[in-house]
């Protein structure tokens, strides 16, 4: 199969439909969304001058966040999904050269947000904020090695959107509440973890 | 030490009362225990989702090498035959030109094409800042350049909620209700923008331009009399709007 061959917007609701009833049918759909426009990678090296990796790397880095709006229902098909697509790709490249431009200069660099501390009142997201810059992400990020594959992937599950009630479907638990209780303790097996020497 | 996991959990899914929502900014604000569980459970989630992003591209990458893709791509990129490109450019410009007088001579102004061409080049991205912290002007800003039109518009509601007289908060919330197509919402920040006494305020402006993109019966006119308006009195987006009316 080509990839870089146009395919007729039609196959654009299947994508749409497939993300965003969840649960099975989600990973289904984000392979048929990032293969149904994988074309761009080729467009960026002729149009933006960027190496193979650089392309891969912005136009996986779309595709991640398009799906992620599509999930949690941001795209509103006010466009089609290929202009839509296209203009988080072109607002990516812009933020790539922005980085690389300011990168020489780190007091430009703009610090990320945690999307769950946008709930937060703004005092309260000072503190927290403070807090996580205090937490050891590499050693958080090595300790997750060690919690065990079965709580990895219901953590990753979690952490990509899906609801208890979906990760029954995807992980055969038997209940949402079950999951929410594996979730927790997973989650108390990673903070032990972290904790220990 | 007491296990606040289930609590904490509830606050981001969203499942508290209100009650549990106050205790619990209240907690975080007191307890500094409390604060450290809350900053253990956002760090592991943003750890949990720089490991999936990895874990996806390595599924994508997999997926193109899979399909024969990652052979087809070019290791450099090929010389290209100049003149093609030159010749094609030049017909292009010739194309350009008749089609931009038959436009914009020939035809009276589409006005939603025109407001929406407006805002695709003007209003899509905003200007952000480069600041190591964000503020919540620039929270928003980031949000909105982002796509996450929802989300920004809740933090510059919040700060408008906070302070009634926050004009650049109630000028992005016209914005954003105008990107999310709800017109009399953006109307009425952009109204309310116009009473305040600023230097240079596109109050006026915008309103003529949530008008033209609405279309609605009459607003083809009121949205020329505030265009006038702005030309009359030198207000910003005079340029545009003198443009505009040339064609009406």
């Amino acid at each position: 199969m080509n990839l870089f061959k146009a395919i007729p917007p039609s196959d654009e609701y299947e994508i749409i439909d497939r993300l965003t009833r969840g649960g099975a049918d989600r990973k289904k759909g984000e392979e048929l969304l990032f293969t149904r426009f994988a074309y761009f990678i080729k467009d960026a090296i002729y149009k933006y001058s960027l190496s193979y990796e650089e392309a891969f790397d912005l136009y996986s880095d779309t595709i991640i966040a398009g799906i992620e709006k599509i999930v949690n229902g941001s795209f509103q098909g006010q466009s089609s999904l290929k202009t839509w697509l296209y203009s988080i790709f072109h607002n990516k490249y812009v933020d790539l050269i922005r980085k690389k431009t300011t990168n020489k200069n780190s007091v430009h660099r703009v610090v990320e947000i945690p999307d769950v501390l946008l709930q937060v009142s703004d005092e309260a997201r000072t503190i927290i904020q403070h807090l996580i810059v205090k937490t050891d992400h590499e050693v958080l990020r090595q300790k997750l090695l060690q919690i065990g594959n079965n709580c990895k992937e219901l953590l990753l599950f979690w952490a990509d959107g899906y609801s208890d009630k979906e990760i029954v479907d995807v992980m055969k638990y038997k209940t949402p509440e079950v999951v929410k209780t594996t979730r927790l303790r997973c989650l108390d097996k990673l903070k032990q973890l972290y904790h220990s020497p | 030490m007491i296990d606040y996991s289930d609590f904490i959990d509830g606050y981001f899914n969203k499942t508290l009362s209100k009650d549990e929502v106050g205790r619990f900014e209240q907690m975080l604000a007191e307890d500094g225990n409390f604060a450290q569980e809350v900053a253990f459970y956002i760090s592991a989630k943003q750890v949990l989702k720089e490991q999936l992003i990895i874990e996806k591209k390595e599924r994508f990458k997999e997926l193109l090498s899979q399909q024969g893709v990652v052979s087809m791509m070019p290791d450099r990129v090929p010389v290209r035959k100049l003149w093609i490109y030159r010749s094609i450019a030049a017909a292009a410009l010739v194309i350009l030109l008749i089609s931009s007088w038959y436009l914009f001579y020939s035809r009276p102004l589409p006005v939603r094409q025109t407001a929406d061409s407006y805002i695709q080049q003007h209003l899509t991205s905003l200007p952000v800042n480069m600041s190591a912290t964000l503020d919540s002007i620039q929270q928003g800003l980031k949000l909105y350049n982002d796509g996450n039109l929802n989300q920004s518009l809740k933090i510059f509601e919040s700060m408008v909620n906070r302070d009634t007289g926050n004009y650049s908060a109630k000028k992005y919330m016209g914005i954003v209700y105008l990107r999310l197509a709800n017109y009399d919402k953006a109307f009425l920040y952009f109204q309310q923008l116009e009473n305040y006494p600023l230097y240079s305020n596109p109050a006026i402006f915008y309103q003529a331009l949530t008008l033209m993109k609405r279309n609605g019966p009459g607003d083809k006119q009121n949205a020329k009399q505030l265009l006038q308006q702005v030309v009359k009195d030198n207000l910003e987006g005079k340029a545009v709007a003198q443009q505009w009316l040339k064609n009406w």
